[in-house]
């Protein structure tokens, strides 16, 4: 288990069944120098579900990484809004960063820390309470089977490896909300299926997360919600059987081209 | 600001610091080692150089020499490293290298001689010439020697005094010690050594601190970590500030070490002796400590707008050069430790520590430098959090250079590309 529910958590678990993500018309333009005004992200909505796998598919630019930088606050919205466990993303930045964990292809490790100190330091600094942080870093270790490893330097490990340890200080603060922006990019296919497990065993845990990818066979085999997102704006959003039925198309990938070259 | 945040942040940002090689040789080695070594290999030089010169003989010639001062002939072969010639073309042969130095003897005509044997002399020598040079300085210590003891002897044959015969003389006297003249000298070097080193100590933290996150990619995994920019920005900022001051103050120490053994040893007969007061120290440490804030403050800034470590260089390395360029105010002599350049930022704080080298305390210029400093200090400071406002900054999309950014949004704060993060 990567987490015990009894375990404390440096956010707090949704009270209410109100649902851990909330998103309402969520807005983001660009002023570009040369391109002129880009809208990035335009009225997006939507909900994810405690326990669930919520996945953004999209291609290249379709707004994916915006709207979860958004959501993770590195930038805020033009317009709309968005709540994570109840902390607005613009009125409460802190309490949002408190309550999830970001994980992107461009996230990366501190080189010249160990993998021990990596997932202390980002306990500690996510607020995780710190006469627990030792405990938390040590079951991290085992779990993610990083023992033999985990005093050697970040930089001087596998790519795989490296892949554990990241994954590792995600969760190092047990946020209940976990976002994973293209997570698998630039990886072979055997960390790939690394990372698709610990989101699985996330998802097991009770953790909301939201994942984005542009690969159709991750979205299938790991979302229990699906949104399609193009050009900034979701054209459906539901289960992949939802989907089928309403497209009438089996494969993901047919959903997809079906939606984004004539939306429904 | 959470203190709790900012430390581990800053314990993180050392500890990587301290495992960068990189950092530990520009920030700790090289201020230990660098000056103490180029010294090392100055003494070392100026040693053999020495010995080179003990060793040359110098070929003279003497023009007209009275009888009455066969004497000073004697002395001239008597001295070590001094060989007498005879010339037909003496001239010529200074100039072609054959003879190093003519001493010719004058009769002085219009001037009564009160002394018996009264008699001039014009050294002819070629400047240009090491050898020639040495020759002159061999010759003139003979000479000097020889005219004290003719003088003393022709005075007490009159029955007056040596200042009597001799008229209106010139006696030099220097009231300072050799510690004072120690920290005369030190006062020269060491406050443009200490503000180059404490540039130089800011530069590689600095990159890495901003332009190497960027290039490793653990900018953005830091952006979305639950503490505020503000404590990041913060911690960053005292990690730097604390490896410039750390090699301001490394170096300076290992210069005192340096001249204390090598000079002294060089300056032998000097006898000068190369130390601060107790006193000056704190002086020095605070004037160290406000130029490392400042140095940071910066680079760090300008740093921040590289994406890579190679832009980081380029960019930070014109502001070194301004960094140091006001040095060259506080070499003139002439320069004094006033209020009006009290208000001078940098000039003032190099000419703080020259003072309390020399153990001079001037506390108004000293006020003004401390409350100039920390306003300098403040400003960059409220520069940088300004900039980490802009999204398109902490995202790394903004394209623009520091002067750019400069007059888009903070003159103009028309906000072009970037809204402002929350």
């Amino acid at each position: 288990m990567l987490a015990e529910h009894s375990e404390p958590s440096a956010s707090s678990a949704p009270a209410a069944k109100a649902a851990p993500v909330v998103v309402r018309n969520l807005t983001k333009t660009f002023l570009d120098e040369s391109r002129g005004t880009i809208h990035a992200v335009d009225g997006v909505s939507f909900e994810c579900r405690e326990g669930e796998v919520f996945g953004l598919l999209g291609a290249n630019g379709a707004g994916k990484t915006t709207t979860l930088r958004m959501l993770s606050t590195i930038i805020s919205p033009t317009s709309g809004s968005a709540q994570l466990l109840g902390h607005d993303i613009v009125k409460d930045p802190a309490g949002v960063r408190r309550s999830l964990g970001f994980y992107s292809a461009s996230t990366a490790l501190y080189p010249r820390l160990t993998a021990r100190e990596t997932i202390e330091f980002f306990a500690r600094i996510n607020q995780y309470p710190e006469d627990k942080v030792k405990a938390r870093v040590e079951a991290l270790i085992a779990r993610f089977g990083i023992s033999k490893y985990a005093d050697v330097r970040v930089e001087k490990l596998s790519s795989g490896m490296k892949q554990k340890v990241s994954i590792a200080r995600t969760v190092a603060h047990n946020p209940f909300i976990l976002i994973f922006d293209e997570p698998t990019v630039g990886l072979d296919v055997l960390n790939a299926i690394e990372v698709q497990e610990a989101i699985h065993e996330l998802r097991n845990d009770g953790r909301t997360i939201i994942f984005s990818t542009h690969i159709m066979s991750e979205a299938e085999k790991l979302c229990d919600r699906i949104a399609i997102i193009h050009n900034g704006r979701i054209l459906a959003c539901d289960t992949l059987e939802g989907l089928r039925a309403t497209t009438g198309q089996h494969y993901l990938e047919d959903i997809f081209v079906q939606y984004v070259k004539s939306p429904v | 600001m959470n203190w709790k945040d900012i430390r581990t942040l800053y314990v993180r940002e050392v500890r990587s610091a301290l495992r960068e090689r990189g950092i530990v040789v520009n920030s700790i080695i090289i201020p230990i080692v660098l000056y103490p070594l180029l010294m090392w290999l100055i003494f070392t030089g100026l040693t053999y150089v020495s010995g080179q010169t003990a060793g040359l003989t110098s070929y003279v010639m003497l023009r007209n020499l009275p009888e009455a001062h066969l004497a000073l002939q004697r002395a001239i072969e008597a001295e070590p490293g001094i060989d007498l010639e005879d010339s037909a073309t003496p001239e010529a042969d200074i100039r072609n290298g054959e003879l190093d130095l003519i001493i010719d003897f004058v009769q002085v005509q219009d001037a009564p001689a009160l002394a018996e044997g009264n008699v001039g002399a014009r050294v002819t020598y070629d400047a240009s010439r090491d050898r020639s040079a040495t020759a002159r300085a061999r010759v003139k210590r003979v000479i000097d020697r020889y005219r004290d003891q003719f003088i003393e002897r022709e005075a007490g044959k009159l029955g007056i005094s040596k200042t009597q015969l001799q008229g209106f003389r010139v006696d030099e006297m220097n009231v300072s010690t050799n510690s004072e003249m120690g920290r005369f000298v030190l006062a020269l070097l060491l406050p443009v050594m200490m503000v180059v080193m404490l540039a130089m100590g800011a530069i590689y933290p600095a990159i890495d601190a901003t332009a190497g996150e960027r290039e490793t990619g653990t900018w953005e995994t830091m952006m979305t970590a639950a503490t505020s920019r503000a404590n990041i920005l913060a911690a960053k900022y005292l990690y730097v500030a604390t490896m410039s001051f750390v090699a301001g103050c490394l170096n300076v120490t290992a210069m005192m070490f340096t001249m204390r053994s090598n000079l002294t040893t060089l300056g032998g007969a000097s006898g000068l002796t190369f130390s601060v007061q107790l006193e000056s120290i704190p002086v020095i440490f605070l004037g160290a400590a406000l130029l490392a804030l400042f140095v940071s403050a910066g680079m760090l800034i300008l740093a921040s707008f590289a994406r890579t470590f190679r832009e980081g260089q380029s960019l930070v390395s014109p502001f070194m050069i301004v960094f140091i360029l006001p040095l060259m105010f506080i070499q003139s002599p002439s320069q004094e430790y006033t209020s009006k350049v009290a208000f001078i930022p940098i000039v003032n704080v190099a000419m703080m520590f020259r003072q309390a080298i020399v153990g001079r305390y001037e506390w108004t210029p000293i006020a003004i430098t401390i409350a100039v400093e920390l306003v300098c200090v403040i400003a960059a400071l409220k520069l940088a959090a300004t900039i980490v406002e802009y999204e398109d900054f902490i995202t790394g999309s903004y394209n623009g250079t520091f002067l750019k950014f400069v007059r888009q949004r903070i003159l103009r704060r028309d906000g072009q590309g970037g809204a402002v993060a929350s």
